[in-house]
């Protein structure tokens, strides 16, 4: 029988893999964005569990909108990433070190 | 099947926010037909836009809270006085920050759109009473707000704060969502109403919602930029044109105010022992690591971001107190905050000029000799932050301090103070910098009438309120007391 | 039955999102995400979310990890240069992260944590999970999505501000004005009068050496 919890417990390991990842690729800016599209797809496996398991539609609607917003906000990053990357050819994070202090 | 009709909306109350929505749509649709020489009529326009909306606010304002959209939306006092505190602090980036936009080719119709469209985020954030509504508004603003910073297409820098920006942003975003969905799986709700009535009647899962708020205060702590999840404020602060820097750094404290109100103090007020002890922890790091760290800054943005830190730090003070008073002071303390730090960033903006960024503190060297006027301006602001009496920052730390020491806190009252003395450190020596050494540069400064005349009346505003910080003080006490607790 | 679909799918969900952070080249990452997307869609469809489950495999594995591969393939990176002391983070990046999945797995499983009542609905003939969601957002929650087409419109104005670029360099002729070009803006004939051709002075002896 698989419960509620198998679900939630599923999207909290999917999470810390996001965070693994987000600690891992310190350099890739591009795995980085996909590493936190992770976490936003274990987000949504929550709600959803949530929504099915309590009967309640709202967390489904929620997700919708996650999508949504998440996909708005791909483009911005991307966008932002191919601006750094023609001024510095390069997506390492380590060479995003003018800003000190 | 619910038949919905425009008048079950009661879309009335959100009349400010559909009036801003269309004009954005029509500045938006103006601006691609105008060439760059007329581009001061979208100029123009923006502002017209943002006047009016903030006449609507104050035309529709009232003490009687008021749900619309299918009790997604509510105007109350709060939303109402927050939002009006915002639409300010945007009109003042761009009276400040239009010499300093067109001489660095920013001067274009996405600020204006982009601005507006921030605004229309910070005021849905402010008036959300929907995890859902909170959670598109919060966006808004934060993408927004990531494509203004690298806006300045040609700065490496600023497009490398934009990126750094944006990772933490979604990072934070992404913390906050799985924080609501523990806190929807304890209620069954997304309504910060029911939400607070499941609490209330213990029917909410406890150990869910605590975990939640885990997750919460740390999306919160995030965005706020709080010790230890700051580390993007400096760069961001620094590298971001100034004019957006002053955007991130003052009206958006007011909007994540409300927001942190909507979610702390309204859907998890039952749980408030719990998310007490967190902030407290981040008040406290954010008050020590920010004093302490913008002694050592050379870069006047770079200080600005860390004192911002500590200043939130302050504000959290405020929120953790979770009394009436705390509330009041903390959200006393946002909205002077907004105006000495639009202040602030607009003197930078006032020495800067083609080709020359006064970034640093050495800038500010013998500025009483240049304008003894504009010195005495930032003197002004410099008092404020510090909190020196007769000038409102006083008043506003003081007010926290005193719900502080209402509830027993006194060490944390002492800790306050110890750090708010440390911090007048780096404040008085940008006085002395200016004051007592002589002018490394002597160009006269290049800033259109306009803004000298707003910054000079909104630097003696800090003063004025100063003088009679009380009225303000139980003007925002009346509104918090209808707006969190309506008895709807 | 239900329980080997979730097992497995379950099992290449986490392997999946263990190779996108790991996998060393960009393009695989991405695929790798578009597995994880995938097999996500398929638990969600285990849990009768349908209209979620399609929409994710349509706007994710349709369009937005689209865009993520054309961004990686119009970047020129070196991806050899990226994976230096990659593995130097390892040690603490997975001890917290186990640290992290075994913490957040115990509160979850913890009794306390459990939701009375809390199962799968047999949902009656002809019902259809797209038709109450889409009732939903059209009238309850019409607020955020008139926002939602804001953000959308918000992140159009970024990108095409942000990305949108005059090239200074490239070389194109009108021919309307090749054809309404006259005489007198190809050949000036200016009266000049005559000058002296000017003389050349002598190279110096010492060029050699200085």
């Amino acid at each position: 029988m698989i419960t509620l919890t198998h679900y939630l417990v599923l999207a909290a390991i999917l999470f810390a893999i996001s965070v693994f990842g987000i600690f891992m690729n310190r350099k890739n800016l591009i795995v980085l964005l996909m590493a936190i599209e992770l976490m936003l797809l274990a987000v949504n496996m929550n709600f959803i569990a949530f929504s099915q398991f309590l009967g309640d539609t709202a967390g489904q609607v929620f997700v919708f909108f996650i999508l949504t917003v998440a996909a708005a906000e791909s483009a911005i990053g991307l966008a932002i990433l191919v601006v750094l990357f023609r001024g510095l050819r390069s997506i390492d994070v380590e060479d995003l070190d003018s800003l000190k202090g | 099947m619910n038949i919905m009709t425009w008048s079950s909306l009661n879309a009335g109350v959100a009349t400010p926010e559909i009036f801003l929505l269309c004009a954005t749509c029509a500045i938006l649709l103006i601006d691609v037909f105008l060439s760059d020489a007329k581009r001061h009529i979208s100029y123009v326009l923006t502002l017209a836009a943002l006047v009016a909306t903030g006449c609507l606010l104050v035309a529709g304002y009232s003490l009687q809270p008021q749900l619309a959209f299918n009790g997604m939306f509510i105007a109350d006092p709060l939303a109402s006085l927050s939002k009006l505190g915002m639409v300010v602090g945007v009109i003042l980036m761009l009276v400040y920050g239009r010499g300093y936009a067109a001489v660095r080719g920013l001067f274009r119709g996405e600020l204006f759109t982009l601005t507006l469209c921030a605004l229309l985020g910070m005021m849905v954030m402010a008036s959300a009473v929907n995890f859902v509504v909170l959670y598109v508004g919060l966006e808004l603003l934060s993408l927004s707000l990531y494509a203004l910073v690298a806006l300045q297409r040609t700065s490496s820098r600023s497009t490398e704060a934009a990126m750094k920006y944006f990772i933490l942003g979604a990072l934070a975003s992404g913390l906050l969502l799985y924080g609501m969905s523990m806190v929807y799986g304890a209620t069954q709700s997304l309504d910060v109403f029911v939400i607070a009535q499941k609490i209330a009647h213990d029917e909410a899962n406890r150990l869910l919602t605590v975990f939640g708020i885990v997750f919460i205060v740390t999306g919160l702590g995030f965005k706020l930029g709080a010790v230890p999840f700051h580390m993007w404020a400096p760069d961001v602060y620094d590298g971001a044109p100034t004019l957006v820097s002053q955007l991130i750094g003052s009206a958006p404290k007011v909007a994540a105010f409300a927001f942190i109100m909507r979610i702390l103090a309204q859907a998890l007020e039952g749980f408030a022992f719990d998310w007490r002890s967190m902030l407290m922890v981040l008040a406290v790091l954010s008050l020590v690591i920010g004093n302490v760290t913008a002694i050592a800054q050379v870069n006047i943005k770079r200080m600005f971001a860390y004192s911002t830190i500590s200043h939130m730090g302050f504000l959290l003070l405020g929120i953790m107190a979770a009394t009436p008073g705390g509330y009041a002071a903390a959200f006393f303390y946002a909205m002077t905050y907004m105006l000495t730090a639009a202040a602030g960033f607009g003197l930078i903006m006032l020495l800067s000029r083609e080709g020359f960024e006064a970034d640093q503190i050495a800038d500010f060297r013998g500025l009483n000799k240049r304008s003894p006027w504009f010195a005495a301006m930032m003197l002004i602001v410099m008092f404020s932050m510090a909190g020196i009496p007769v000038f409102i920052g006083f008043f506003a730390k003081l007010a926290i301090i005193q719900a502080l020491v209402g509830l027993g806190l006194v060490w944390l009252a002492v800790i306050a103070v110890l750090m708010s003395v440390i911090g007048a450190f780096y404040y008085l020596r940008v006085v002395k910098v200016m004051y007592f050494e002589d002018p490394t540069d002597t160009a006269p400064i290049a800033a259109g009438a306009d803004a000298k005349l707003v910054l000079s009346v909104n630097c003696l505003l800090l003063l004025v309120l100063g003088m009679a910080p009380d009225r303000l003080l139980t003007a925002l006490t009346t509104a918090l007391q209808f707006s969190l607790h309506p008895g709807l | 039955m239900t329980e080997v679909i979730f097992y497995v799918f379950a099992a290449i969900l986490l392997f999946a999102g263990l190779r996108v952070v790991t996998a060393k080249n960009p393009v695989h990452a991405a695929l790798y995400l578009v597995l994880s997307f995938f097999n996500g869609a398929a638990l969600w469809m285990l849990m009768q979310a349908e209209f979620l489950a399609v929409s994710l495999i349509v706007v994710y594995v349709g369009a937005v990890m689209v865009l993520f591969l054309f961004v990686v393939m119009m970047l020129d990176i070196n991806f050899e240069e990226l994976r230096k002391g990659f593995w130097k983070y390892v040690p603490v990046a997975g001890t917290v992260a186990v640290v992290m999945a075994v913490e957040m797995a115990l509160i979850l499983s913890h009794r306390a944590a459990q939701i009375e009542g809390a199962g799968l609905v047999d949902h009656p003939a002809g019902y259809n999970n797209a038709k109450v969601l889409g009732q939903l957002i059209y009238t309850e929650y019409f607020l955020p999505f008139q926002l939602a087409a804001v953000l959308l419109l918000v992140g159009m104005i970024a990108a095409i501000a942000l990305t949108l670029r005059k090239r200074k360099n490239t070389k194109y002729i009108n021919p309307a004005n090749q054809i309404q070009v006259k005489r007198n803006d190809r050949v000036k004939i200016v009266s000049m009068p005559a000058e002296e051709r000017p003389s050349v002075e002598a190279p110096k002896a010492d060029d050699g050496q200085a």
